[in-house]
Order: structure tokens, then C-alpha cells, then sequence
């Protein structure tokens, strides 16, 4: 039993960095009843920028970028945590201005657009920074290692682990508890009553959905120094998001972050018997549990099984 | 989804006249092709894939259900045609058929298991059970050869007990794809105008209403995607013909939604001919844009968002808009403006 410590260990920091991936898509899927495939894009133009940032050659002019790397890197990180899903959400901005026009429609159309978006953005990817793998840098703070019952853990994975939880904790908070996620929420169940109230529902939406990308570049640049940087790691990232959002049921916070750990736990036991079908394993939980609960574990009804 | 004219006047025939002119046009392509700066290679990965895509669309726009793990069955396919060939028999015939049953067999194992499920819930485990089948040819080194993919698969000749003809010329086998082509979009026309596709057309409008008709809706949704499943991996059993060789990347989510794309940018929501027209404009554009940039997938990316955006019944769907717009009837529709327009001529004189 005991050896099995570092692999659940592992896995359950890895099911909340996947729960972390799927929060924005959640949100978006949710609040907006839109796929959002191009959410896999955007966690790794997450990644992209924050690595631009912290690296040697930050996209500034010259007197800014030589002051930018005179901070030590502590202070870039964490800038770099605000500026880059700050810059992720303008390109949300331009794709929820396109997928509006798809509001009312079949979700179909929703998906297939961002599907396109999200075969753009891989490939602007590829024409920026190639094809090669790039490393994150992080501060010294939380990289490396530590001792413990005579194992080598990474510190940087509890970092990650411990960021998750938080940004959970805040969107749970921003959702449930404030006027904001309130009238988001409504909107979502009646939107006709919410327009009729006086509020401005478009302006609501682009809101939401600009949240919900700059959660996924927030996911890409904590999950960047794990997975490394590279054109594929959207897909990568979508495909567990939009895995996690079925298992756990559309509509559903607590189900998604659930299926998070869930599908993290799969993938980290299965890899200690047979590494190289691990990933198998979260697809067959999928099958199992929708084959038997047809919305998921705690799915509600919505317009996207229609 | 967009509505679909389903009735044609063609309706009954076996084979129409729009396919008579399609075949003979397709039948003179190794003539000129290699004038025109392409080469007969494109001509039969176009024949594969549109076979592929009108068996995907079975799925997608005759029964409207969104599978986007679809590469899956044409990846089946391939890999079945080479191992049956290695291990069972080396007969054009019997690798062909044991590409379509195989495929068909994978195809029913995941229909039972996804056709009680709608909407983003069924979507998704197509994906899930498209990724399964993309892992296992991926990680089954002993008998899919892994990343590498099954290699040294033959073009094995086609044996009519009187004749016999070596398809491993390119022009040859071109014909040869022609051949299966044609019977598959004969046997699709037959199968989308019979009653069996009209109540597969209806579950698409209504699943409640169809099952309020009595129809088993179950068993035509599992039934329709076999189908379509068999077909593809007929077509990604030539494939392993054309490639002389299978590889599991044709099985990954990205040709998927490949397939897909040109699928819907071809018009096949509304247009029995939508994803042949797709197939040619996705692979003509990979190879001319191709050789023009690097970046063709970002311009087709960006199409694809302007038709998704612009015109969701695709090309044949702007098409039949145009030819709507110009023909006789609207013109006279359309009579008193026109007269105007004539009689606004009057300054120029």
C-alpha cells in the first residue's frame, strides 16, 4: 500500500491541475451553454506569452524591456501571472465578437468556429516561436526538490497543486458568492428576464467568456513547467478539459472539479502499472461512467444535448 | 442545423445524371492532370477521401449526429486491409472486405455503447472512443508497428477470375478508386432516398417525434453510424493501398476534425454532393497553398471560421443559393425591378 503514496500523491496533484484546465472551459460551457475548443489554444498562448515575458527577450521597447529584466525573476513571474492572461483575453475579445453570431444557433456552430480558432492560433503558434520545446523559467522558490520518507518530490508540482486550489476557491467564491456571478447565473437560466431587468447581456457574455480565457492561459503558464511548451500542448490540454466537463456534467462546478481529481487519480495509478496506456485510462472512466449516468456524474439538463 | 432540401427530382433513379457527368469528367483526369502542375497521386487521395467524407456524412448530415472521432474507422480500415494481407490472404477481394467488417464491427461495438447518449454527451465519446482506438494503434508496436505505422502493404491486383489487372500504377489504380467511387455514391443515393434514409432524415429533424412514430430510434442510430463506419474503413482500406502503408495518424483527433471541416465547408448539411466538393477544396488548397506557404493550415483555419460565420450550408449550399437566386422564376419574381432598372437606362441615351 505504501508504495502506492507517490502515485496517488501524484495523481491527485495532477487531477486538480486538470481541474484547473477545465475551469475556464467549465465556465464558458456552463454559464454560456458554448463550447469553447479553442480553450486548448489559449492555455498554450498562455503558456507562449508567459515564456516571452520571463525569458531574455521580453516583447518591450528597449528601455522598458532593460528595467523589466533588471527585477529579479520572483517579481517577472508574478507579473507575468497578471500581464499574459491579460493578453489572452484580448484574443478572447476578438473570438467572442465572432461567436456571436452563432448565439441561438445549434452549439454545433459555436464548436466548429472554435475549432477553426483554435487551428489558427496552433498554427500563428508555429509561425512565432517554431515547433521546438520551450522551458518556463521559474523562480527559485519553487523549483526544485525536497526529501521526504526517502522520496524526492517536486516542489514545484505542490506549488502548482496549491495554485489550483486557490484559483478553485476564487472562482467558486466569484460565482456563488457576488453580485457578478449572480446576474451571470441568471443570465445563463432566463435570459429574457435578465435583459428585461436592465442589464446588458452582450457586454454579461463577453465578460464570461473573457474570464473564462484568461483562466485557461492561467492554467497554461502554472502547467507550463510540468508539460513543457510546445504547438501540440493545446491539444493536449482541450481534450482532458472537455473530458473532465462530460465526466462531471455540464452545468456542474463541484462535478467538473470532482472529475478533475478523478481522471488525475486514473491516469497516476494506471501509470504506475503500465505508463504507457496510462492515458488510455482516463478515456475508459469516461465510457464506464457516461455508459451508465447518461449526463454525467452530476450533469443538469441543458441545451447542449439537444 | 440549416434546413436540407432532401427531395430532388432525382430522387428515385439509381443513377443520376449529375453522376453520369461527374464520373466522366473524374474519368478524364489522369489525361490532363499532370498538364495542369498536379500529378495523379492528388486524384486518388481526392476519390479516398470523398468516399470517406460521404460515408462521414451519413453520420453528420444525414442522421445529424455530431462524431467527431470518425478517423478512427478509416484508421481501422487501413490497418485491417494490411494485416489480413500479411497474415490471412493476400486477395484484393478478401482484404477489401475484411477492411469493411472490421471497421463495421468497431463501428457497432461503439454505437451501442454512444447511441442512447445526444448532443455534446454523444460528441464527446465519439472523441473518447476515437482516441482509445488512436492510443491503441499507437501504443500496439506488435501489431499496428506503432508510431511507425504497418509499412510494405502491396497494391494487390484485382483478380475478375476471367482478367486480372495490376493496379500498382497510379493511373491504373486511379481507375480502379474511380470504379469503387461510383458504386459507393450509387449505393449511398439508393441508401439516403430509400425509407430506411428518410426515417434516418426524420430522427435528424426529431428523435422524440420519430420515436412517437414508433420508429426504434436506437437501432436506426446504431445501424446508420455502423454503416458509416463500415464505408470508412473501405475507404481508408484503399487508402492503405494508395499510401502502401497504414499510419495512425490518420486516426488522431486533428484528421478528424479534418474530415469534419471539409465536410461541412463542402456543403454537406445540405447537398448530397457537399463532401465530395469539400474534399477537393481542402486537398487541391493543402497543395497549392501548400507549396505557396508554409501556413496553409492558418488561411484554411480561417476560411473554415468564415463559413462556419458567413455560409453554414457550405459551398453547394451558396451555390444552390445563386442558382436560386438567378433562375427564371425569381428573375420574373424579381420582373418589376428589373423593368425599372431597364427603364433607368433612359439616361444614357
Amino acid at each position: 500500500m505504501f508504495d502506492l503514496l507517490p502515485h496517488i500523491v501524484n495523481g491527485l496533484t495532477l487531477g486538480l491541475l486538470f481541474a484547473l484546465i477545465a475551469l475556464g472551459f467549465m465556465l464558458i460551457v456552463g454559464l454560456m451553454e458554448q463550447i469553447n475548443l479553442a480553450h486548448g489554444s489559449l492555455f498554450a498562448l498562455g503558456a507562449y506569452f508567459a515564456m516571452q515575458l520571463t525569458g531574455p527577450r521580453p516583447p518591450f521597447p528597449q528601455p522598458l524591456a532593460q528595467a523589466w529584466l533588471a527585477l529579479p525573476l520572483g517579481w517577472r513571474y508574478a507579473a507575468t501571472l497578471v500581464i499574459a492572461p491579460l493578453a489572452v483575453g484580448l484574443v478572447g475579445i476578438v473570438i467572442e465578437l465572432c461567436m456571436r453570431r452563432t448565439y441561438g444557433k445549434d452549439p454545433l456552430y459555436g464548436l466548429l468556429l472554435t475549432f477553426g480558432a483554435a487551428m489558427v492560433i496552433e498554427e500563428v503558434i508555429r509561425l512565432t516561436w517554431g515547433t521546438r520545446d520551450y522551458v518556463l523559467q521559474v523562480p527559485q522558490g519553487v523549483s526544485g526538490g525536497f526529501l521526504f520518507q526517502d522520496l524526492i518530490w517536486s516542489t514545484y508540482r505542490f506549488y502548482a497543486a496549491g495554485i489550483a486550489v486557490a484559483i478553485i476557491a476564487l472562482v467558486w467564491v466569484i460565482i456563488e458568492k457576488t453580485p457578478f456571478g449572480a446576474t451571470v447565473k441568471a443570465g445563463a437560466h432566463d435570459s429574457e428576464i435578465v435583459r428585461a431587468l436592465g442589464i446588458n447581456l452582450t457586454r454579461l457574455r463577453l465578460a464570461v467568456f473573457v474570464f473564462g480565457t484568461m483562466l485557461a492561459a492561467v492554467a497554461g503558464i502554472i502547467v507550463a513547467p510540468i508539460w513543457g511548451i510546445r504547438p501540440h500542448m493545446g491539444v493536449d490540454a482541450v481534450i482532458p478539459a472537455f473530458l473532465v466537463i462530460v465526466l462531471g456534467g455540464v452545468g456542474s462546478f463541484w462535478g467538473a472539479v470532482v472529475a478533475g481529481l478523478l481522471v488525475g487519480l486514473c491516469v497516476g495509478l494506471s501509470g504506475a502499472y503500465a505508463s504507457e496506456w496510462s492515458l488510455l485510462s482516463m478515456y475508459l472512466l469516461l465510457v464506464a461512467v457516461v455508459t451508465v449516468r447518461a449526463r454525467g456524474l452530476w450533469g443538469k439538463k441543458s441545451v447542449l444535448e439537444a | 442545423m440549416t434546413t436540407i432540401a432532401t427531395t430532388s427530382p432525382d430522387a428515385k433513379r439509381l443513377i443520376t445524371p449529375s453522376m453520369l457527368i461527374l464520373w466522366l469528367v473524374l474519368a478524364t483526369v489522369p489525361l490532363w492532370i499532370s498538364r495542369i502542375g498536379l500529378y495523379p497521386y492528388i486524384g486518388i487521395e481526392i476519390l479516398i477521401w470523398s468516399i470517406y467524407a460521404l460515408a462521414f456524412n451519413l453520420v453528420l448530415g444525414t442522421a445529424g449526429l455530431p462524431s467527431f472521432g470518425h478517423g478512427a474507422y478509416f484508421g481501422i480500415g487501413a490497418y485491417a486491409f494490411g494485416l489480413c494481407q500479411f497474415n490471412v490472404v493476400a486477395n484484393l477481394w478478401v482484404c477489401l472486405t475484411a477492411a469493411l467488417v472490421v471497421a463495421g464491427l468497431a463501428g457497432a461495438l461503439v454505437a451501442l455503447f454512444i447511441s442512447h447518449r445526444r448532443g455534446i454527451y454523444y460528441a464527446f465519446m465519439t472523441i473518447a472512443f476515437g482516441q482509445i482506438f488512436w492510443t491503441i494503434a499507437i501504443k500496439a508496436h506488435g501489431v499496428t508497428g506503432g508510431e511507425d505505422g504497418l509499412l510494405k502493404i502491396a497494391r494487390l491486383p484485382a483478380n475478375f477470375g476471367v482478367t486480372s489487372f495490376d493496379l500498382a500504377d497510379n493511373v491504373a489504380f486511379y481507375y480502379f478508386v474511380l470504379a469503387a467511387f461510383a458504386l459507393a455514391v450509387i449505393g449511398l443515393w439508393r441508401l439516403v432516398h430509400s425509407p430506411y434514409g428518410r426515417v434516418i432524415a426524420a430522427i435528424r429533424q426529431s428523435e422524440t417525434r420519430a420515436a412517437h412514430l414508433g420508429y426504434h430510434v436506437w437501432l436506426y442510430k446504431v445501424s446508420i453510424f455502423t454503416l458509416s463506419a463500415a464505408l470508412s474503413g473501405f475507404a481508408g482500406g484503399l487508402f492503405a493501398m494508395a499510401q502502401l502503408a497504414a499510419f495512425p495518424d490518420v486516426m488522431s483527433l486533428h484528421q478528424s476534425g479534418y474530415v469534419v471541416m471539409m465536410t461541412l465547408v463542402g456543403g454537406g448539411l445540405v447537398s448530397f454532393w457537399g463532401p465530395v466538393v469539400g474534399v477537393f477544396v481542402f486537398l487541391i488548397a493543402r497543395d497549392v497553398i501548400g507549396a505557396l506557404t508554409n501556413a496553409w493550415m492558418l488561411y484554411f483555419g480561417l476560411l473554415f471560421m468564415a463559413v462556419v460565420l458567413f455560409r453554414p450550408e457550405g459551398i453547394a449550399g451558396a451555390v444552390a443559393a445563386v442558382f436560386q437566386r438567378h433562375s427564371l422564376q425569381s428573375i420574373r419574381r424579381q420582373g418589376g425591378s428589373a423593368m425599372r432598372l431597364l427603364l433607368g437606362g433612359e439616361r444614357w441615351r
